[in-house]
């Protein structure tokens, strides 16, 4: 038949990986998913099993412990899946755990502290389960916008991680890392036929060390560098005096925990504004109303003439009709109320623009429906699990670089016995940097090696 | 006799092996045999190169009806530039042609007049077996080979046209490649496939100075014009220009060798061949190599001549790793460039001058060479020149090395943008066996990358495509550790007859002995274990790092640590493990090597199943019904997944599997996208 698409050579993962599958914000109870081999470990150490394992898909009330530090974490529900019976095909837990963003940090963290468990990454849950064979036709359909969603979540998460002072710091780990891979692989590749420089493992000998001694120090100070920006972020974005900072002032953006202001877009900046909208989660468009054509039947082309200008282009996955986008009609006192609410009526509904709501900062007038309208969008935001849960973030950062600082090991203890081993410890910690900071392909290596030395035989 | 005389200009070879094993090779015209009136073959490969030479060896292995077609039957396996094979990456490239049952490895221990395997201080997974080579002994060992290549008929002529027609409906691709006609011939010879391995003569032309000539090669007829249209014209393929070069030949007599530095090979030749355990030449009767550097008047002749020097103000791009000299001293001057001067030849009297290739008028390329101390008083027999070329560019391919666009039509070697004779061999190896299967009416087949450097070679070329001549180097394995020069045949061999059909009976007997072997021998390692006291008492030897292991170790255990050899286990527990003697170097590199292959597995797991989940070649992202971003689209677009393995082995069976395919494309695309151009759109 053809309910299952793909059985017959399923990949057998046997790394366990973790997530978080409900929303971040503000919510009662938070599901953290764990999927793998070492799943009935993780159960049996978070949630204090040392008998036998509750029956399959039964929930259970546990306390719920660090398994290193056996501090008390949280109670709530734990349920086991055993493997082919879950979502994955795999053996599985679920842990339903209070919301506030303290403890689902805290369960991440303890569970990226467990031997071979890590954070999932974009689609992975998925992608095991088509794997598996767990996914019908339909499903499938419907995977790919799912998998695109969650990759496109995760890269706004990363640019916006990668725009701080720690994105300098993780750019700068790895530009230095591909030259010391560069440097081992050119004296690999070419110093039988060619002038390598005999210093140049030298130099990469205290490059590595110093890296790992980097690293180290940041994994276990936390307080350095920059914290995460953490929840949704909202962007202003219009033109000069269309009142941004005033929306902003009137200070009654709404209060919810985790809502970054960010207060901006000025003509000069148009390309860092328009970074900062692509990073964004929501953007509020203000527009200036007595700019509007006066005939309401114009309105509508011009908003789509204005929002392209002020928005990336539609191929970064964001159009106007996006429902990222809001518009803020300012200065709503200035026009003749008979035109507004033409207007109104003349935008209510229209595919292809984003929801437009007419205000005025310095009366008030249209304030409240604004933020109605505001606090339900960054509510469905807050619940969307793609948002980027900041917490699963970090531990997946420092589950990276964990294991890059471990693969820098492997160059050191294999530099005088094997080089091809010493350098695939370079390559390993490279790659696990590079899933944070972007992947590095053999091309860019290679680039390096011929901008670095005279190679020609 | 129309026939007859129709052929009357062309020189038809059918010679079979027992006619002319051990003669001189001189190519009789055989107008007299019945052959020649043979109009249809399974193959013909065209271009009897490097690349060209494995295609039509392979597909003759495979069961196909083959026909080599080159301009001049005593060209066939000559060595165009530099006087060796192998090296860095290039070895393994070998290795694996060789384990596929190739010519080229069997050849270089035929020729080889100095061995040496680079990187010997670096670890066995970037060992580079190397060799100097006889051209003549190459050449000849070479055309021995062809000829007594059962179902393989040679032939000397001139492509002059491709003959394409419609399609076959049930495959992707806008032609269907029927076979070729010769410049003086007015019948077409039909075949299923052909293979081109047109190297530098596809639109080639020769720089020497200022002045330029159409050609691939000094002292060859141009050719190819005809073809070049068919290319571009008819099948619409995308074409760019690159280019290379060639050193002087230098006179061996007027050289200064006491001013140069002697490279002795090793005293030990290692065979390139898995079937060979010693090569031709004797290691008392190898030849050394000399090494000398540049000086800076060098540099001053390069300077003064570059104003008549046509070839490096060209645009096409050269290979940045084997640059001319003019473009080494202008990019980076100031610097002592070395100089390889290297045999030619048992009897040869020339030196060839690696790292020396230019292009600049042969009166200044004298004058250059003599500011080098050894070369005062140099001779030149022939002056270096350069070559410009058209490639087709490789993305056009499948991993087959069959064009999307031609159901057929293989390209293997320079036409596909690649530089080396080890890098042509392996292509023509592959494109030899694809089309033979093509015309078996077998599936074709992809190497994987997680397999073999051949399988990195054709994803590279394909997948990405090129901007400078490809070469390939060891970084660009991602499995490196596991793609070693050692272990190619346990990686190919039994695939190669089980799976291909191109390795022969019995080198496949031969490979299964070994792999049973290792196997059993590593499993005799594993049963003797010890306490690290009780090893210490046996080995009687200073072992510092077993103080500090408490638990008992197996022999396996133990050859993983540096200082141990497979030979002093042996002497402790001879009764069980001396009778594996023969593999003690594969076993000591297995132990070694095999815990850290086994963290890859994994991975190489995850790219061979979505190797296999690859998309059709003619899939048209742009009117896709699925719901992707233009920018996603274009990148498909460009990119264009390949595929092989899926819409092959089962649209055939059950049109409904095509079905689903297209529902899986959606998910196929963003698997893709995540795992090669993911992180592109997160820079």
């Amino acid at each position: 038949t053809d309910a299952y698409l793909y059985s017959q050579s399923s990949v057998c993962d046997a790394e366990t990986i973790f997530a978080l599958s409900s929303g971040h914000g503000r919510c009662g109870v938070a599901v953290v998913r764990v999927s793998g081999p070492a799943s009935s470990m993780v159960l049996r150490n978070m949630a204090g099993l040392t008998q036998a394992l509750p029956p399959p898909r039964t929930a259970l009330l546990r306390r719920i412990t660090d398994p290193k530090s056996k501090e008390l974490l949280d109670r709530g529900l734990v349920l086991w899946f055993k493997g082919p019976h879950s979502f994955t095909g795999e053996d599985s837990a679920e842990f339903h755990i209070h919301g506030g963003p303290a403890v689902i940090t805290a369960v991440l963290q303890a569970l990226g502290s467990l031997e071979g468990v890590r954070p999932a990454e974009a689609g992975e849950f998925t992608r095991r389960a088509f794997h598996a064979g767990k996914l019908g036709l339909t499903e499938v359909e419907g995977l790919g916008d799912l998998i695109h969603a969650e990759t496109e979540a995760q890269r706004r998460q990363a640019l916006r991680q990668m725009d701080g002072e720690l994105g300098r710091l993780y750019q700068d780990w790895s530009y230095r890392l591909k030259r010391c891979l560069a440097h081992v692989e050119a004296f690999i590749d070419f110093s039988e036929d060619e002038l390598i420089e005999d210093g140049v493992l030298n130099q990469v000998d205290s490059s590595v060390r110093q890296l790992e001694t980097e690293i180290e120090r940041h994994l276990k100070d936390e307080r350095r560098g920059e914290r995460l920006r953490t929840g949704v972020q909202v962007v202003i974005a219009g033109a000069t005096n269309a009142g941004k900072s005033s929306l902003l002032n009137t200070h009654r953006v709404p209060p919810s925990r985790g809502t970054t202001r960010r207060p901006l877009v000025e003509r000069e900046g148009v390309r860092r504004a328009r970074q900062r909208v692509e990073q964004a989660d929501l953007t509020l468009v203000v527009v200036d109303s007595t700019q509007l054509p006066p005939d309401p039947q114009l309105v509508a082309a011009f908003l789509q003439q204005h929002l392209s200008t002020v928005l990336p282009s539609p191929e970064a996955g964001m159009t106007a009709a996006s429902d990222k986008v809001l518009l803020v009609l300012n200065k709503s006192d200035l026009v003749p109320e008979e035109q507004r609410e033409r207007t109104e009526g003349e935008l209510r509904e229209r595919p292809g623009l984003p929801p437009a709501c007419f205000l005025s900062c310095s009366t008030s007038t249209g304030l409240e429906d604004f933020l109605t309208v505001l606090q339900s969008r960054v509510k469905t935001l807050c619940g969307d699990p793609l948002s980027g849960a900041p917490s699963l973030t970090q531990a997946r950062h420092r589950a990276h670089l964990q294991q890059s600082v471990q693969a820098l090991n492997q160059y050191h203890q294999y530099r005088d016995q094997d080089l091809a081993l010493a350098a695939e410890g370079v390559r390993l910690a490279l790659t696990h940097l590079g899933r944070i900071t972007g992947r590095v392909g053999a091309e860019e290596i290679l680039d390096i090696i011929f901008r670095d030395f005279c190679i020609g035989k | 006799h129309s026939d007859m005389r129709a052929v009357g200009k062309w020189t038809w070879l059918t010679l079979k092996l027992h006619l002319l094993r051990h003669n001189v090779l001189s190519f009789v015209s055989s107008r007299t045999g019945s052959d020649f009136t043979r109009r249809q073959y399974d193959v013909i490969v065209v271009g009897g190169g490097h690349a060209g030479t494995e295609a039509a060896a392979a597909a003759a292995r495979l069961g196909a009806e083959t026909l080599l077609i080159t301009q001049k039957i005593m060209t066939i396996g000559a060595l165009s530039c530099n006087p060796s094979l192998g090296g860095v990456g290039k070895g393994q490239l070998v290795r694996e042609v060789d384990a596929l049952d190739g010519l080229c490895g069997r050849a270089g221990d035929a020729a080889g007049v100095h061995f040496s395997i680079l990187n010997r201080s670096k670890g066995p997974a970037v060992w580079g077996p190397r060799a100097q080579l006889d051209r003549e002994r190459y050449r000849q060992f070479i055309q021995s080979e062809l000829l007594s290549t059962p179902r393989l008929t040679v032939l000397e002529g001139s492509v002059d046209e491709l003959l394409v027609s419609q399609p076959n409906p049930e495959e992707p691709g806008h032609h269907r490649v029927t076979g070729i006609r010769l410049v003086d011939g007015s019948h077409p010879i039909l075949s299923s496939s052909v293979v081109l391995t047109t190297g530098t003569f596809l639109s080639g032309s020769l720089f020497m100075g200022q002045t330029t000539s159409p050609g691939g090669r000094m002292g060859d007829a141009q050719s190819c014009a005809g073809l070049s249209y068919t290319l571009k014209e008819t099948l619409g393929l995308r074409v760019g220009r690159l280019r290379t070069g060639t050193p002087p030949r230098i006179v061996k007599e007027s050289v200064d060798l006491s001013l140069a530095q002697l490279q002795a090979p090793d005293k030990q030749p290692t065979p390139f061949s898995f079937l060979n355990t010693h090569t031709r030449c004797k290691p008392e009767e190898q030849l050394p190599c000399y090494l000398t550097h540049t000086t800076p008047g060098v540099e001053r002749v390069v300077r003064e001549s570059v104003h008549l020097n046509c070839h490096i103000q060209q645009d096409a791009k050269g290979p940045r790793y084997c640059p001319s000299i003019e473009s080494r001293v202008l990019r980076f001057p100031g610097r002592r460039h070395q100089v390889w001067l290297e045999p030619e030849g048992l009897t040869s009297d020339l030196l060839y001058p690696q790292g020396l290739s230019m292009t600049m008028p042969p009166e200044l390329q004298l004058r250059l060479l003599r500011e080098i101390p050894a070369l005062h008083r140099a001779e030149i027999r022939t002056p270096g020149y350069g070559v410009q070329y058209d490639f087709v560019c490789p993305t056009q391919l499948t991993p087959s090395l069959q064009v999307k666009s031609t159901q057929g039509l293989f390209l293997a070697g320079q036409i596909n943008g690649t530089t080396g004779y080890e890098e042509a061999a392996a292509q023509g190896l592959w494109a030899g066996v694809n089309a033979g299967r093509t015309a078996l009416s077998l599936p074709p087949m992809a190497l994987s990358r997680t397999q073999s450097y051949i399988g990195v070679l054709i994803d590279d070329l394909v997948g990405r495509g090129v901007t400078e001549p490809y070469r390939m180097f060891t970084s660009r394995a991602e499995f490196r550790t596991y793609l070693r020069p050692d272990n190619a045949d346990l990686r190919l061999t039994p695939r190669g007859f089980e799976e291909v059909g191109c390795v022969t009976l019995r080198r496949y007997k031969k490979a299964v002995s070994v792999r049973d072997g290792l196997q059993e021998a590593l499993m005799a390692l594993q049963s003797v274990a010890l306490s690290s006291t009780r090893w210490r008492e046996k080995l009687v030897c200073s072992l510092t790092l077993l103080y500090h292991v408490s638990f008992s170790l197996s022999g396996l255990d133990l050859l993983q640590y540096k200082d141990v050899s497979f030979e002093m286990l042996a002497s402790a527990f001879p009764e069980c493990l001396s009778q594996y003697f023969e593999y003690s170097q594969r076993l000591k590199i297995e132990a070694v090597y095999r815990p850290h292959c086994e963290k890859q597995s994994r991975e190489m797991e995850r790219i061979r199943s979505e190797e296999s989940l690859s998309l059709p070649s003619d899939m048209d992202y742009l009117s896709l019904p699925v719901s992707l971003s233009q920018e996603v689209r274009e990148i498909l677009d460009r990119v264009r997944p390949n595929t092989v393995s899926l819409s092959k082995t089962t649209t055939n069976h059950i049109s409904t599997v095509y079905a689903i395919l297209v529902k899986c494309y959606k998910y196929l695309q963003i698997m893709c996208l995540i795992d090669k151009l993911g992180y592109f759109l997160c820079q």
